[in-house]
């Protein structure tokens, strides 16, 4: 039994090969001329570089943080390149301009760049080693005003925007690495949706790292006006090296008035391998605001890759009767650490939040649960629900569960609970005598136990994130 | 009386200088305890809000409060602790200002060894006493126990012999009667192999002055024993408590905590248990009750360190005025304590509108075969529950009243001595009257 389980989780990573395809790569070392040259690659305006600068500023007297469930070795900043993007990079004029290479590389990635393979009906962002390489379907949104490009072009063609917003709910002091973020990075998507537009597809951005030794620093900022809504999708994956690679990503989202925000995340960064060396340390601020009254912003994460992920997707809730919903679903096995949750500050009014936490830990891994309810003084009415289960397979792993509940006003009802168990042999046996093989079965439990989640995922997410979940782990069942 | 130092350095320098090895005992191992503390005391810092177990509890208005060691010169009579005396309870230890009293104490089982005075029974027990004393609060890495520790002076010993089942419940009643004065009660707890007994620890003031309360209270149970062990904080709302309890399990051993706290300013206690045993097992109940300016934190540490052990945890917090509960549970099961099974659960009641509760219910668990459970709710009364009342004829006042009161009873309930319980279900009544 135990050799089915472990055969199943212990799927190649397959997305690990690299492409060869000739960079411009800025020297290693983070001080003021990397931050000058990156502004200057980009040829960005003032404001922006005094923006990069007052948060390098800030980073510098800044420590990294220590308090999570998470052990590495330290992080040499000095040894990472700041600023990777492949070289042939010209304004593209529409997608046959671009490098085949490239495009061959997201073809075997599965990621739909081409317009013609419209029938996904997504618009995707693709940025490749942080630097935003391609947009889908920036015509057919224009069409509507919805404008869905990187964010360096974002930042020349609407720096009102970009100014007004960017750093407005992850400001560049918030935390270590958002100020690291803040500082130097390079690329990213920007979409806004302009007050009561529906957008018409899925948006997707689609990271990739590529070039060894490089640090991947983007920034997603996604605006919804007035009554407008959105549902937003990433998937990350990267090579496969033994060395270990920073992906320190801020992804900041807005929501006016009667808005609705939807953010899904599929991450399969590269892991490392079976014995712990190399994968992606994944640290992440993602925020979003909800600003204005009835708005809603809803995150959800299959986090399947990375060493270690320091992720804790958060909502403001500030405007009344505003939602704000987490749907989780980590994935762990080998070595790698899983640090994450969610942060709800209830503000507003009659403020609603859901937490629904899935973790599953398998081989030597960790995963931990860290979450923050807190309900001020103003909001009266506030309701909160959280559910956080963890599943264990194998007797190496280990599930953790903070949850941070802090209450300060007598109108609001705030109730969590969680859980911790393994697949009982009673599920199994049963399954197995209507005749169904050991591993179906336990992917048809896991499956059933992160069901929650997954119907959360737009269709084609859903059927990718179930399936990386049976690859991921196979073999771990026993 | 009081000088104020504003820093915590200079806090602990003070509260060091009043320590003095004149109350050295006869014992070496005593006084090389005493001594190794009392160097831990110097490597350590207060701790404050930037340190994650204490992050909601700020207790920097302890350094404007450099009381000395209390000193004996109270005489009470016993119509003065009347009033705490326990009906039926002829086991009685009584510390006053932590100075122990005979002349109130009494014990009537010959078969337990109970003393108050640590030197009378050192000469007859100094091996049991040393190989337990100061082996399960560890002050290493809390400087309270270490202060603790360093001034250790009377403290209520009970020793409870193997096959031995003492029916009668042990009282250890703490009265405080001076004001702006430090006491740093100590208990000890060993219970032998199928041993029982039941033991009720008891923190009461004879008038609402301001004084520190710093005590550490160590249980073990050896194989098969059980220990019911109730702990009623009711100090001065002035007052400063900080409590450790350390408890050791071993192998089929059952432990039962209900612990209610209801007066101090700022009160903190630490329960710690291990079951180092297979098989063993705990159920610890707690039930805050404050309001006014109080703030109660507990901490409590269950660590599954063998198989087949189980634990049920309650900790229940009502919170009126501009109180704040503080309350962390941590369940932790190591990679060996298969079949560990464990449940715990946090209710709070805020009653008014600039009450605070800060829960976190945490579970560290490292190992597979395991079912582990964990739930908070924080809220307030029930409109529909308080409807109901009404339209049976209750006011809207009494409703809430038998409501609050019906919460915190689920706890009060599980009390397994009568006339406490009794004495409690007052004391929760009269301040849900208030309501």
């Amino acid at each position: 039994m135990s050799a089915v389980l472990q055969s199943l989780v212990n799927q190649p990573y397959k997305h690990g090969f690299v492409t060869d395809i000739e960079s411009d790569v800025a020297p290693k070392g983070l001080n003021e001329d990397t931050i000058r040259l990156i502004s200057a690659k980009k040829n960005e305006p003032e404001w922006l570089l005094s923006f990069r600068l007052d948060a390098y500023r800030k980073w510098v007297t800044m420590s990294e943080p220590d308090w999570q469930n998470v052990h590495y070795s330290k992080i040499d900043y000095q040894d990472i390149s700041y600023y990777s993007a492949p070289k042939p990079k010209n304004k593209l004029a529409s997608m046959d301009e671009v490098d085949p290479e490239l495009l061959r590389t997201f073809e075997k990635l599965g990621v739909p760049m081409h317009e013609r393979a419209a029938l996904a009906g997504v618009a995707v962002d693709v940025i490749f080693d942080s630097v935003s390489v391609a947009t889908t379907y920036k015509q057919k949104l224009a069409e509507v005003g919805i404008i869905f490009c990187s964010i360096s072009e974002a930042v020349h063609n609407h720096p009102e925007l970009v100014k007004k917003y960017l750093g407005s709910v992850v400001p560049v002091g918030d935390n270590f690495f958002a100020a690291l973020n803040s500082a130097v990075f390079t690329d990213g998507s920007f979409c806004f949706i302009p007050k009561g537009v529906k957008c018409p597809m899925d948006l997707s951005t689609y990271f990739r790292i590529n070039t060894e030794g490089s640090g991947q620093f983007e920034r997603t900022l996604v605006i919804a006006e007035e009554g407008a809504s959105v549902s937003y999708l990433e998937g990350c994956t990267a090579p496969q090296f033994d060395t270990n690679q920073l992906h320190a990503a801020v992804v900041e989202l807005i929501a006016l008035d009667n808005a609705n925000i939807k953010y899904s995340t599929v991450q399969n960064w590269y892991a490392g391998d079976e014995n712990g060396i190399g994968g992606i340390y994944n640290f992440v601020t993602k925020r979003g605001l909800a600003k204005g009254v009835n708005s809603r912003i809803s995150w959800t994460q299959i986090e399947t890759g990375a060493a270690i992920t320091w992720k804790y997707p958060s909502c403001i809730l500030r405007g009344d009767n505003s939602v704000g919903e987490f749907y989780s679903v980590a994935v762990t096995n080998n070595f790698q650490q899983a640090d994450t949750g969610t942060k709800m500050i209830h503000i507003g009014k009659n403020t609603r939040s859901t937490i629904i936490s899935k973790g599953i830990s398998a081989g030597h891994s960790n995963s931990s649960y860290r979450g923050l309810v807190r309900i001020t003084p103003t909001a009266d009415g506030a309701r909160n629900y959280s559910q956080c289960d963890s599943m264990l397979i194998g007797d190496q792993c280990g599930a953790h569960t903070f949850p941070y509940i802090q209450v300060q006003n007598n109108t609001a009802k705030v109730e969590h609970e969680a859980s911790t168990s393994k697949i009982g042999e009673d599920q199994l046996f049963y399954l197995s005598q209507r005749g169904i093989g050991a591993e179906e079965a336990v992917s048809m439990i896991i499956n059933g136990f992160c069901k929650e989640v997954f119907q959360q995922l737009p269709m084609e997410f859903a059927v990718e994130a179930t399936k990386l979940l049976s690859f991921k782990l196979e073999g771990s069942v026993g | 009386m009081s000088n104020s130092v504003t820093n915590s350095n200079d806090y602990l320098q003070y509260l060091l200088k009043s320590w003095s090895a004149k109350s050295a005992s006869e014992l070496t191992g005593l006084n090389q305890l005493r001594a190794s503390a009392i160097d831990s005391v110097g490597t350590q810092k207060l701790p404050n809000k930037h340190d994650e177990e204490w992050r909601f509890t700020d207790i920097s208005p302890l350094t404007r409060l450099t009381y000395p060691p209390s000193q004996q010169q109270s005489r009470l009579q016993f119509s003065d602790i009347d009033k705490f005396c326990l009906q039926n309870t002829t086991n009685r230890l009584v510390f006053v200002d932590n100075h122990y009293s005979p002349d109130l104490s009494n014990v009537a089982d010959s078969q337990i060894q109970i003393l108050g005075n640590l030197h009378s029974l050192m000469s007859s027990h100094a091996s049991t006493i040393e190989s337990h004393l100061g082996h399960y609060a560890k002050f290493d890495h809390d400087i309270f126990t270490a202060l603790n520790t360093a001034f250790l002076h009377d403290s209520a010993l009970i020793i409870v012999p193997a096959k031995t089942c003492i029916t009668e419940p042990i009282h250890l009643l703490f009265i405080a009667s001076q004001q702006e004065v430090s006491s740093y009660p100590r208990s000890l707890v060993v219970s032998g192999p199928d041993s029982k007994v039941t033991l009720i620890e008891d923190y009461v003031s004879i008038n609402q002055s301001s004084y520190i309360t710093n005590t550490v209270t160590e249980i073990r149970l050896a194989a098969h024993a059980q220990v019911e062990h109730i702990r009623v904080q009711r100090d001065s709302k002035q007052a400063h408590h900080l409590a450790n309890c350390a408890v050791s399990l071993a192998d089929s051993s059952q432990y039962q905590s209900i612990c209610v706290s209801l007066g101090a300013r700022i009160s903190r206690y630490n329960l710690e248990v291990q079951l180092t045993g297979e098989n063993s097992n705990c159920t610890i109940d707690g039930l805050t009750l404050i309001s006014g300016q109080q703030l109660s934190d507990t901490h409590t540490s269950i660590d599954h360190v063998k198989p087949n052990c189980t634990s049920r945890q309650q900790h229940k917090c009502i919170v009126d005025g501009t109180a704040h509960a503080v309350f962390n549970g941590k369940i932790k099961v190591r990679p060996q304590a298969q079949q560990t099974n464990s449940s715990q659960s946090s209710r709070n009641l805020l009653l008014s509108n600039t009450a605070k509760v800060d829960t976190k219910p945490q579970l560290e668990i490292f190992a597979d075969d395991v079912k582990c459970a964990h739930g908070a709710t924080v809220g307030q009364l029930d409109s529909e529950e308080i409807f109901y009342l009404e339209s049976r004829g209750l006011s809207k006042t009494t409703a809430r009243n038998l409501l609050t009161y019906a919460f915190a009873a689920d706890v009060i309930n599980r009390i397994p001595v009568a006339s406490l319980k009794q004495q409690l279900e007052q004391i929760v009544l009269n301040q849900t009257q208030g309501i």
